[in-house]
Formats: C-alpha cells, sequence, structure tokens
C-alpha cells in the first residue's frame, strides 16, 4: 500500500490543476438542493459551451447557498475567483461569454479570493458570509466530492495520522477538554462517550454514524455527506483510534440518495488507497466502514432505535440502560455519533484545541452548522460560532421575506421547540439558554415562521407527525399522540371542547414517562404554544375563529365579486364547488375542500371569512362530555 | 410468473446476504429495487435467507415507510410533508392533489398510472411547497398549479 506521502504527492497536482488551472474553469455545484434547480442541465450546457469556448467544467458539492442554486464559482488564471448563482442553463451561454474573460455582474453572488471589484462585494463582506466560519465546511463547495485527491491536497487524512501517534487517553482528554459535545441535539460530551467504548470490555467494539437526519427542515448532514465525505471518515477514523472500534456503520436515511452515493464512493476510494481496511496508512488502526440505507423511520434517530434498525428489527427504541457503550449493534459495545459530531472531531484536531476554544462561548467551544428555510428571504445551510444570536442568524438569512413580521421560530425538529419572536430574537445559539424556555435548540435546522402561519396549524402538523412516527412501543407516547392530534384536529374543525386545555396539559404530564425522548419530548412544541400563543387557543376554541384564516373547519371561502376571474376559479376548482344562479357564482361550501386553488387565480374575487361570525358554531366533539373540572393533572416527581 | 419461479429469482436476489449481519434492510431495498414493492412472497424468501421469522420480516417491511407492500403507480407523486412547506400552503397542494387525482396518500389510481406517497422533508425548502414527480422535484407551487400540473399528469398517456 502507498504511504502518505507518496498519496499526497499523487493528489497534489489533481488539486492544483482545478485550484489553480491554467485556463478558465467553471464549478458547478452538484447537490440535492442544486439539482432540483436544475444544475445538472447546467453542467451540461456548460460543458457544450466550454468545449469550443476555451473553458473547462468540472463539479463541486454544496457551498451553503441554496438561495442562488444553480450555483457556479469560476476561477480564471490571474482573474478573481467568482461565485455566481442562478445560473440556469438558459443563462448559460450568455453567462460563459461574460464570465469567461470578465466578471460576469448579473449572476454575481461574490468575489471568494478578494476585495470587491467592479461593483461586485467580496463574498466575506455579505451578510451571509460575515457571521460565518466556515471551519467544518472549508471544503464544501471547495473541492470535488468524488475524488480523494482533492480531500487529500488539502491536509486530508494527516489529523488521522497525527491523531494516531498520541497515547490514546491524551487523545480523548483533548476532545473533551474542548467542552465538544453531540451536535445532533443532545448535547452529550464526545470525548466522554468515546472514553466509554474504550473503557468497554467486550470486543469487538463498533462505531455507529448518525445520518438519518430526519429532522424535518434540517439538512446539516446532508450537506456535510455531499460535499465531504472524507471528513466524516477522517473523524471516524480517529475515534476508532481512539476507542478502539474494528468496524463501523453510517446509517443514511432513505431520503438523501445523492449522499449516499457520495459516502459508498467516499468508503470504496479510501478502501483502495488503504485508508480504510487492515492497517490505516500504515498505523496500525484495523478499521472499515459500511452504509446501511435507511428506509423511513423518524425514530431511528434515536441511538437505541437505529441500532435496532441495524440489527434485523424494526426500529424501535428501547430503554437505557444497557447503553450502547456496552450493547449496542450486534450486542457489542458501540458508540454512536452523528454526522456533524464526526465532521467537528476531526475539524478540531485538525485545527487544534487552542484556536478552536478562540470561537464560540464558554460552555460551547467552536462552531455550529445550521439550515435556515421557512419564511426567510434566503434558504440554505451556514456555520456559525456558537452563541450567534437568532437575530444575527435571522438578518443573515436576509430577514423574513416580503415585508412580514417575525412570528416564531421553529428550531430542531418537531422536539425541540417552537419559540415567539420576542423570546427567539435575542437567544445565542447554544444548548443552554433554550433550557429554561421549555425547549432545545436541536440538530441545526431552523425553520422561520412569519405571521401568516396558524398555531394551531402548525400544532396539526407536528402532532400529526410525532403520531405517525411514533414506534408504538410504550402507551403514552403512542396513544398520547393520537390523543394530542385528536384535539388539534378537532379544533381546527371547529369542534374543540371547553376542557381541552386542561387535557392538553394533562397529557403533557403524562408524556414524560415514555420510554424514549420521541415520547417524552412529543409535548414540547404543545407546551411552548400553550405557553405564548394562549389567545390564539382561545380564538379557536371559544371564538370559534381562526385568526390567521388557515384552520379548515373555521373558515369559509366566498365569492365576493363578480369578476371575470371567477369563471377561472370555477374552472380549477378540483372540488367542482362552484355553482351558477342567474349568471351569479358562489361555492358549494360543503363541497369546497379549501384547497385555496380558486384564491390563487382570482385573489380579488374570492375572500376567505370566518365560517361563525353571523352562524352558530357546530356542536363539541362527543369527548365534549368531560366537565374541565374533572381532568386531573398529574403532577410531576 | 408461478410462485416456485419468483421463489427461485427471489433468493438469487437476495443470496449475497447473510443471518446476524444486520442485513435485513439492504435485503428489503433490493427487492423493492427489482420489483418496484416488496411482494408478499419476498418476505418468506428474506426470513429464510436471514433465518428470522416471517412475521420479524413483515414488521420490519410494515414498519418503514419507504417500503411499498403494493405494486408502484407508473408516476408517484411525492408529496413533501415538511415545516417550509407547509407554512408556505403545502396543505393546499395536499388537497388539491388529493381531490384532482381521486385518491389519497399511499393510494394509486385505478388504472395505476399515478400514485400519492408521503414524503418528508429533503431539505430543498427553497422550493416550497414542493411535490416530487419521480423524485424530481417540483415547486414552489400554489393549489392552482398543482391543479393543472396533477391535470397534465392524468392526461399523460
Amino acid at each position: 500500500m502507498p504511504s502518505y506521502d507518496d498519496l499526497r504527492a499523487t493528489a497534489e497536482p489533481a488539486w492544483h490543476a482545478v485550484a489553480m488551472p491554467s485556463r478558465p474553469l467553471f464549478v458547478v455545484s452538484l447537490n440535492t438542493s442544486s439539482i432540483a434547480s436544475g444544475a445538472e442541465a447546467t453542467l451540461a450546457a456548460l460543458r457544450e459551451l466550454g468545449a469550443s469556448g476555451g473553458f473547462d467544467v468540472t463539479a463541486t458539492g454544496d457551498t451553503g447557498v441554496s438561495w442562488a442554486e444553480p450555483v457556479v464559482e469560476v476561477r480564471r488564471p490571474g482573474g478573481p475567483a467568482v461565485l455566481y448563482g442562478n445560473v440556469t442553463a438558459e443563462a448559460a451561454p450568455a453567462f460563459a461569454r461574460a464570465a469567461v474573460s470578465g466578471i460576469a455582474r448579473e449572476h454575481a453572488i461574490g468575489i471568494i479570493d478578494g476585495p470587491a471589484r467592479e461593483g461586485v462585494p467580496a463574498l466575506a463582506d455579505l451578510d451571509w458570509y460575515r457571521l460565518q466560519v466556515r471551519w467544518m465546511m472549508r471544503n464544501c463547495g471547495v473541492i470535488d466530492p468524488e475524488d480523494i485527491a482533492h480531500y487529500i491536497a488539502r491536509d486530508g487524512y494527516a489529523t488521522f495520522l497525527r491523531c494516531a501517534a498520541m497515547d490514546r487517553d491524551e487523545l480523548i482528554q483533548v476532545v473533551t477538554g474542548s467542552t465538544l459535545r453531540g451536535h445532533s441535539g443532545s448535547f452529550f460530551s464526545t470525548g466522554t462517550k468515546w472514553k466509554f467504548l474504550k473503557d468497554a470490555r467486550a470486543e469487538p467494539k463498533y462505531l455507529v454514524c448518525n445520518a438519518d437526519e430526519g429532522d424535518p427542515g434540517a439538512w446539516v448532514n446532508r450537506v456535510i455527506m455531499e460535499s465531504d465525505p472524507h471528513l466524516i471518515l477522517e473523524g471516524m477514523l480517529i475515534a476508532s483510534y481512539a476507542s478502539g472500534a474494528t468496524y463501523g456503520w453510517i446509517y443514511l436515511r432513505d431520503e438523501y440518495p445523492l449522499a449516499n452515493r457520495r459516502m459508498n464512493m467516499a468508503i470504496a476510494q479510501a478502501r483502495e488507497r488503504g485508508i480504510l481496511g487492515e492497517n490505516a496508512l500504515g498505523t496500525g488502526v484495523r478499521f472499515d466502514v459500511e452504509v446501511v440505507r435507511g428506509a423511513g423511520a423518524y425514530v431511528c434517530g434515536d441511538e437505541t432505535g437505529l441500532i435496532s434498525s441495524i440489527n434485523d428489527m424494526r426500529g424501535m427504541p428501547r430503554i437505557k440502560p444497557p447503553f450502547p457503550a456496552q450493547q449496542g449493534v450486534l450486542e457489542k459495545p458501540t458508540n454512536v455519533n452523528n454526522v456533524e459530531t464526526y465532521a467537528a472531531a476531526a475539524t478540531l484536531l485538525r485545527i487544534g484545541a487552542d484556536e478552536f476554544s478562540n470561537v464560540g462561548t464558554e460552555a460551547n467551544r467552536g462552531t455550529k452548522m445550521f439550515t435556515v428555510s421557512g419564511a426567510v428571504a434566503r434558504t440554505g445551510c451556514l456555520e456559525v460560532p456558537f452563541g450567534t444570536k437568532v437575530s444575527e442568524l435571522l438578518d443573515a438569512a436576509g430577514g423574513i421575506a416580503g415585508g412580514l413580521a417575525f412570528k416564531a421560530m421553529q428550531q430542531g425538529g418537531p422536539l425541540s421547540g417552537l419559540l415567539p419572536a420576542h423570546v427567539a430574537a435575542g437567544l445565542p445559539l447554544e444548548p443552554e439558554p433554550f433550557r429554561p424556555l421549555g425547549a432545545g435548540m436541536g440538530g441545526g435546522g431552523i425553520v422561520f415562521v412569519d405571521e401568516t402561519a396558524c398555531v394551531i396549524d402548525l400544532n396539526n402538523m407536528v402532532s400529526w407527525f410525532l403520531e405517525d412516527e411514533s414506534c408504538g412501543r410504550c402507551t403514552t407516547c403512542r396513544g398520547g399522540n393520537q390523543r394530542m392530534y385528536e384535539i388539534f384536529r378537532r379544533t381546527a374543525r371547529g369542534e374543540a371542547h371547553p376542557a381541552d386545555p386542561q387535557l392538553l396539559e394533562s397529557l403533557s404530564a403524562t408524556f414524560q414517562y415514555s420510554n424514549c425522548f420521541h415520547g417524552s419530548l412529543s409535548p414540547v412544541i404543545m407546551n411552548n404554544t400553550m405557553k405564548y400563543f394562549r389567545d390564539e387557543y382561545d380564538a379557536h376554541a371559544v371564538e370559534h375563529r381562526c385568526p390567521a384564516k388557515a384552520c379548515p373547519g373555521l373558515i369559509r371561502y366566498v365569492v365576493e365579486h363578480q369578476a371575470a376571474a371567477v369563471a377561472d376559479a370555477a374552472a380549477i376548482c378540483p372540488a367542482r364547488a362552484f355553482v351558477q344562479d342567474a349568471g351569479a357564482w358562489a361555492i358549494d361550501d360543503a363541497k369546497c375542500i379549501r384547497c385555496h386553488a380558486c384564491k390563487d387565480v382570482a385573489p380579488e374575487a374570492i375572500a376567505i371569512v370566518d365560517k361563525f361570525a353571523d352562524a352558530a358554531p357546530p356542536p363539541a366533539s362527543p369527548l365534549a362530555t368531560i366537565a374541565p373540572e374533572t381532568v386531573r393533572v398529574q403532577a410531576r416527581p | 410468473m408461478l410462485e416456485n419461479e419468483a421463489t427461485l429469482e427471489i433468493q438469487h436476489l437476495v443470496s449475497e446476504f447473510k443471518p446476524g449481519d444486520g442485513d435485513l434492510l439492504a435485503a428489503l431495498h433490493k427487492v423493492q429495487h427489482h420489483y418496484g414493492y416488496v411482494p408478499k412472497i419476498a418476505m418468506r424468501v428474506v426470513a429464510r435467507q436471514l433465518r428470522l421469522s416471517e412475521a420479524r420480516v413483515y414488521g420490519a417491511a410494515t414498519f418503514y415507510s419507504e417500503f411499498r407492500l403494493i405494486p408502484p403507480p407508473r408516476t408517484l407523486v411525492g408529496w413533501c410533508s415538511g415545516p417550509a412547506c407547509r407554512f408556505k400552503g403545502g396543505e393546499h397542494v395536499r388537497k388539491a392533489l388529493e381531490a384532482e387525482l381521486g385518491i389519497g396518500m399511499g393510494e394509486n389510481t385505478g388504472d395505476d398510472k399515478l400514485g400519492l406517497h408521503l414524503a418528508q422533508c429533503n431539505g430543498t425548502c427553497e422550493h416550497a411547497p414542493q411535490i416530487w414527480v419521480d423524485g424530481k422535484v417540483v415547486g414552489p407551487l400554489d393549489a392552482a398549479k398543482t391543479v393543472r400540473l396533477a391535470r397534465e399528469l392524468k392526461e399523460q398517456p
């Protein structure tokens, strides 16, 4: 097997050819987001143009700039490297003509490697980039993730070599002392976890990489896997040396086929070069890894659920102890970290504990990746120091789109919470400040919510998801989520019962007896919204009115003006709910499904009105025989 | 296809997988990749191959939402149930799809031409609200655009 120096010697020319090209090079971002925006067509168009246009074309992963995909970087000998956005296949010919010899200003996002010029700002000065410390993301959108040479040429696997020369306890001590904790949302000390596995007595020992990023609205791990897969393998190799693990599984969700392909490609390339296998780079470390393709189950994001899934079972979490470090995959000692945690560990050890501790907060040193989506102007993935304020992150994302007001933040998936703007804005992004609020920071997904959203509708979505994804093992979680969803459904139908707030409180107190976090954290968003948006609950339940005009049972679509556009509205209606009487259009409320299609085509002519503005509300649901005072709320132990 | 023939074919398909090696998901994925769904008979064959009970294989096949137990439609429309989509009118898109196609999530039209699948967020939220037509992201949509698209899909040969 070649030595590391040999690998490096072969890798460097390959990297230099694209880093400092001898003629213009167009680097197209190819990732799940960009492909959805047509980046494959852009790549094909540019390749064709380049063949006769005097430039080369290659691909990279994800810059995180989802808001301007397809993104293309152009590197020119003697010229600045420029990042461009919205380069569709249709725009490619005019773009290529301008970018091959100068700056295509129409598409320019920023100058990557220097100061502003020709009216184009430096990338580092943009709101989107100013906050960022791209340590884990340093290769994202820079190297070709399908070519190990690029990774190696940029010091890849050198950190592992250095770590493998250290004493294992010392290595673990560096990780523990760095404050590095699990980036998935659990925030358990990574060094301590590695030590548990090192100290476990049974053999063999295993590593698992949790790549089951199931929190809706989070795609941090996808960005790393699609852009820099070897960083994860290097993190796992370091953990394998520190803990004595000899084999690993990357449990990767089914929704990420491109990440799956790139991880498998990276593993194959690392094996070929003797980086994975019997004697990693001649260090004596024996470690190999395989990808397990998940099949769509949110609870497999729980480490014991994930282990059950690898063990040929339904992905049901179980009670701890035994902890995975005692009994995990195939009943052997196992350490589970998520993708970003392995990436963070490799990054910490690359830059050293001293520099690492210069960024972040006292309790949480270093950086964290976040994805921002929802009501923001710019959707994407960024890496910022721990302790960055939510308001700063929102500013980086261009604020709330459309001039609407910032209503709330839904962070970390359905188990971490929803906080109103006035509480969220000043919060530093690190786990501790969220806890006294009865919330968590979660794994990095942040969905911003504007004033047009309805809190009951939002709870309907969340409680449906939680019920659907409950593994069903414990009654508190399975039945609790069924009841919680039922209450939100009937509230949205306009059939809320006066006892519902007490019933919700009672459920909240019961959920804590669930086996795993899926159950015990199920009421978090409901608790947060009951606390901060109680007026909306009352508007629905007491006044039979949905202020945001979202809940189907409390609104009606009506024809307000007999305009010409109403005929188009009638034609688009998938429920055939429009009726015409003596030339006048009306909507048959019994047929209307509240899909909004009519208002999309005739916004002026169609209005949404309160259903019970001047009519009697529907009778409360049959469950409503319970008197509010008979609902007992169980005290917390 | 005769049952024996099918059994042999599936046996061949899953012959690389071993008991006690964490191969169940991979075996089910391979079957689904080949047939477009997991036929009942495959569960028996996979169970035998991995020395698991049929109940355990059936339990897993029905636990995970990505395994289909019925043949796939010719065109599969995934509806994203994620939060960014929801806040931007994803529910409108779902209602329009279901009403126009006359089916619910997880169902196929009578002629198996179109089917609806409840999809989970894949982080392409700049296209919210979105659907996936045979895996390809289409968005941002509104209800009216969805109705038009559904009508086109119904018309296609």
